[in-house]
């Protein structure tokens, strides 16, 4: 069999056990598929900005928040339908990239980091400080959502509208990859200065990266809410900013693939780790600095080498 | 609101503007060496408190477990340069930082483990009843700080610029190639200045425990470390003092007559505004960009 013919028959299998999956799995394995998706997402907005356009985030979870907050409150306090509460979820966490990205269009390296790091405190301390809204610390709870009266069973419609999320979500990353924009952001991250010398607007470019990949995050987290069913603030942490770059490090940074590798690799492993599972915050950063310091293209790289190899 | 309130507030901004300086420092201390940013830095000031913890709880007197935590730090803060940043020093930015927070989670989970999330608490001989001075409640313990940071900048001070290595660790901050080149073991130079850091970073963990208990999310206040360095500049030791205090005189003051939301809120909305307006700080200098 040639490469594209193995290559469709896998694409073929894989869907049809997506479709076929949450009829088959356990409450259990399907919330852990669930949780694979919504990291995949998330990698994939992530990736993007890091990976390709080359710029630093660590402010990922809070996107997420403002997705998964705008998500539940608009299902519960006003009774918005499920999937207009999800693009508005989208539409208002694009605008924290917006409000993230505008200014730090003239940043890079660690100044980067560090006005990305007081976003995420920032988020943080406004979870915190508005308890009437946010449930403070102890975090919210989701009520039974509108979905408009479909025919379904509630976790079906939960399943399917994230299996489509999700390949919409690797869609858009393909092709962005594939086009201008895609080749933009590769300028960027090699040489901004170079890029800006081709006519490329490199502080509008980064800004749209930050707006693309605050609008994948914010789609993970109204997803999170609808899987989860409850909103945990201590999600939207450093250490879970920290978790997401560990998803694109060890998948590969600047890949689609590697964004899917990396997000399904380490949402599998917690449930490797249940039996240590005290363990798992020092795995997952030895892990990260592990594959950095040996691994700095990721599993995608190994695959190339062991390619190359044969 | 009376002048003896306004002196009180004076006086714990002091101190916890103190404590900032201490570990923003500990930041740019081997920023300027090495360009390195370590956003592990709070783990650091974490081990300090624990190494304290358990020094004390062998029945070592406090003025023994303070040389001694800050003898730990150095060595730890050299291992870590030696066998984790050296490696990746001409990696990418991206590489860097994240490795960095990655060794702070590494410690921090570490530390978790063992201790779990229980607080401790320090005891030192300046537990003492706060002392009443004109009007104004003096804790032992803040002035301790206070003392303590001072001494700190006047040992600093005295460093750079009449010690040999002190002298040497400003010319590798300017040039490695050119330190090289006058016969300065850069390598050796680096090394140092990450053990100097974490030497800091060990201090102010001690001096921060008994204020604060012990717990493994203490390294938290590095946030607010990064603050007081960008507000003083990256690439200034006067800077790193002069922001931590100044950090410590606005939370204090604005928490005190608008409430804890803005106290919460303000430094972060302080380190955006001068990212914008001044990235390089009130002392630091522009950075040169060769392209």
């Amino acid at each position: 069999m040639t490469r594209s013919a193995t290559k469709t028959v896998g694409f073929l299998f894989t869907g049809v056990a997506l479709m076929v999956a949450p009829f088959i799995l356990g409450a259990y394995h399907s919330y852990l598929l669930g949780l694979a998706f919504i990291n995949i997402i998330l990698a994939l907005g992530l990736n993007l900005l890091t990976g390709n356009s080359g710029q630093i985030s660590l402010c990922h979870s809070s996107f997420m928040a403002i997705g998964s907050y705008t998500f539940m409150l608009l299902s519960n306090l006003f009774g918005w339908p499920a999937p207009l509460a999800v693009v508005a979820a989208v539409v208002l966490s694009s605008l924290g990239g917006f409000m993230v990205g505008y200014p730090a269009r003239r940043l890079s390296g660690i100044y980067l980091a560090l006005a990305t790091l007081a976003f995420l405190a920032l988020t943080q301390v406004i979870i915190e400080e508005f308890p009437d809204l946010t449930g403070g610390i102890r975090g919210l709870k989701l009520e039974p959502m509108n979905w408009m009266g479909l025919p379904f069973e509630t976790k079906y419609l939960i399943y399917f509208s994230l299996l489509a999320s999700t390949a919409f979500s690797i869609y858009i990353a393909l092709q962005i990859m594939d086009n201008r924009l895609g080749r933009a952001f590769d300028a960027i991250r090699t040489s901004p200065q170079a890029a800006q010398a081709l006519g490329i607007p490199v502080a509008s470019i980064k800004l749209t990266a930050f707006v693309i990949s605050a609008a994948y995050a914010g789609l993970a987290g109204a997803m999170l809410s609808m899987v989860v069913g409850f909103i945990d603030p201590v999600e939207f942490g450093v250490s879970a900013a920290l978790r997401h770059i560990t998803f694109i490090v060890i998948g590969g940074m600047g890949s689609v693939a590697g964004s899917i590798a990396g997000a399904v690799a380490l949402t599998g492993l917690p449930e490797a780790l249940r039996p240590v599972k005290e363990y798992s915050d020092l795995v997952y950063a030895a892990l990260l600095l592990l594959s950095l310091l040996f691994m700095p293209n990721g599993l995608v790289g190994l695959v190339t080498i062991f390619r190359q190899g044969k | 609101m009376t002048g003896s309130v306004l002196l009180q507030l004076l006086i714990s901004s002091l101190s916890v503007g103190s404590i900032y300086a201490i570990v923003a420092l500990a930041l740019v201390i081997p920023f300027k060496a090495s360009g390195i940013l370590n956003f592990g830095q709070g783990e650091i000031v974490t081990v300090g408190a624990y190494t304290a913890l358990v020094l004390v709880g062998f029945g070592v007197s406090y003025w023994l477990v303070l040389p001694l935590t800050v003898l730990v730090g150095w060595l730890a803060g050299m291992a870590i340069e030696r066998s984790l940043i050296r490696p990746i020093m001409a990696a990418p930015e991206f590489t860097i930082v994240i490795a960095t927070f990655a060794i702070g989670l590494i410690l921090k989970s570490a530390i978790r483990l063992y201790w779990q999330d229980n607080p401790f608490a320090l005891e030192t001989p300046l537990n003492t009843e706060p002392l009443h001075f004109a009007g104004v409640v003096l804790n032992p313990l803040y002035l301790w700080v206070v003392f303590c940071t001072l001494v700190l900048i006047a040992f600093l001070a005295y460093f750079f610029k009449h010690n040999r290595l002190g002298k040497s660790m400003r010319a590798v901050s300017q040039s490695h190639d050119a330190s090289r080149l006058m016969g300065i073991g850069v390598e050796r130079v680096l090394m140092i200045s990450w053990g100097m850091s974490a030497a800091i970073g060990a201090l102010g963990g001690i001096l921060l425990a008994p204020i604060v208990g012990i717990n493994p999310e203490m390294g938290h206040l590095v946030l607010k470390a990064l603050v007081a360095a960008v507000i003083g500049g990256f690439s200034s030791l006067p800077g790193a003092f002069v922001g931590g205090i100044l950090l410590g005189l606005v939370e204090t003051y604005s928490g005190a007559f608008f409430g804890s939301t803005l106290k919460n809120i303000i430094p972060f909305v302080l380190l955006v505004i001068f990212l914008l307006i001044r990235p390089y700080g009130l002392f630091g200098k522009p950075p040169v960009v060769r392209i």
